[in-house]
């Protein structure tokens, strides 16, 4: 998979190496500017309430 | 990331020396590649996704909270004698044992107010006293981890440990006088207005602090009391009273 993704990218080494740094980095950017906080209300690990309903209702389950 | 310039550079060597085709590979040794590939990406996505959460909030949160605590404090300080507001932040919570400076505290609990790395005090299923009340319980909740982790050190906090409330004119001088290091979350007795668990009985003038645990997870709830020793006027210098000078 990675392989391929070298092997389509132009340029030479350097300009490769380049190249795919800048995806990962654009990689990275998404994951922690939309993937991560779209993820982590549905993981339960931030729960700090009490709460009388069941957790994840609306407002205070968190 | 590693993986990927050291795969990258394995496979360029490999490649390099005949022109652009490798030598034909059997269908499933690709495929198990690419799934171990996959499976290499996965662990660094979720190790990434700890570095956010243990890290990335907290700077994110730690930011704004200072914005917000700015805000309020400049709001104190021009603003007379005026209607009580409570939209900006009620005051800051001052815990010696935690270390950890102020925490500016909002009215909700939801994730939205929490995630900006303050204390929230509750609306809800049961409504807090505000410290100013004449009795009550002023019911507040933090993160323990991420999200600038207000409450991480909630379990350093003994017996007779100072909790200091401070508004725009008065500090609110509690001491802590029970712990419950572990309850169900379903358990809202904790921030009634006269917390039984907690072995009181009387109407009185309580403090709840409520989070999670153990850290980094939040499978039970985390509870300290304390109630009113007493309060103290906010002289022109804001002298901080002897329970935060220590």
């Amino acid at each position: 998979m990675y392989g391929w993704i070298w092997r389509h990218l132009p340029g030479n080494a350097w300009v490769r190496s380049i190249i795919a740094l800048v995806l990962l980095l654009a990689v990275v950017y998404a994951l922690f500017q939309y993937v991560f906080p779209w993820a982590e209300p549905l993981l339960p690990f931030g729960d700090v309430t009490v709460d009388g309903a069941s957790a994840g209702g609306a407002g205070v389950g968190q | 990331m590693a993986a990927r310039t050291e795969h990258d550079e394995r496979t360029d060597t490999s490649a390099s020396p005949p022109p652009a085709r490798r030598r034909v590979r059997h269908p499933v040794a690709t495929a198990v590649s690419v799934f171990g590939e996959l499976l290499i990406t996965a662990g660094l996505v979720l190790a990434l996704f700890v570095v956010y959460s243990l890290w990335w909030t907290n700077v994110l949160a730690d930011r704004e909270a200072g914005r917000q605590g700015d805000t309020v404090r400049n709001k104190w300080a021009d603003a007379g004698p005026g209607a009580l507001d409570t939209k900006d932040g009620i005051g800051f919570l001052h815990v010696p044992a935690m270390k950890n400076g102020e925490v500016l505290v909002k009215k909700g609990t939801d994730p939205k107010t929490l995630n900006n790395g303050i204390a929230g005090y509750y609306t809800d299923p049961v409504k807090s006293a505000l410290p100013w009340d004449d009795e009550g319980n002023f019911t507040l909740a933090a993160h323990r981890d991420g999200h600038g982790a207000k409450f991480h050190n909630i379990h350093k906090l003994k017996n007779g440990d100072p909790v200091v409330f401070e508004t725009k004119d008065t500090w609110y001088v509690y001491k802590v006088y029970k712990t419950l290091p572990e309850t169900s979350k379903f358990n809202v007795d904790v921030i009634q207005p006269v917390p039984e668990e907690s072995g009181v009985k009387k109407p009185g003038r309580y403090i709840t602090l409520t989070t999670c645990t153990p850290v980094y997870t939040s499978k039970y709830r985390y509870i300290v009391w304390g109630e009113l020793e007493r309060t103290e006027k906010v002289d022109k210098d804001r002298t901080k009273p002897v329970e935060l000078l220590g």
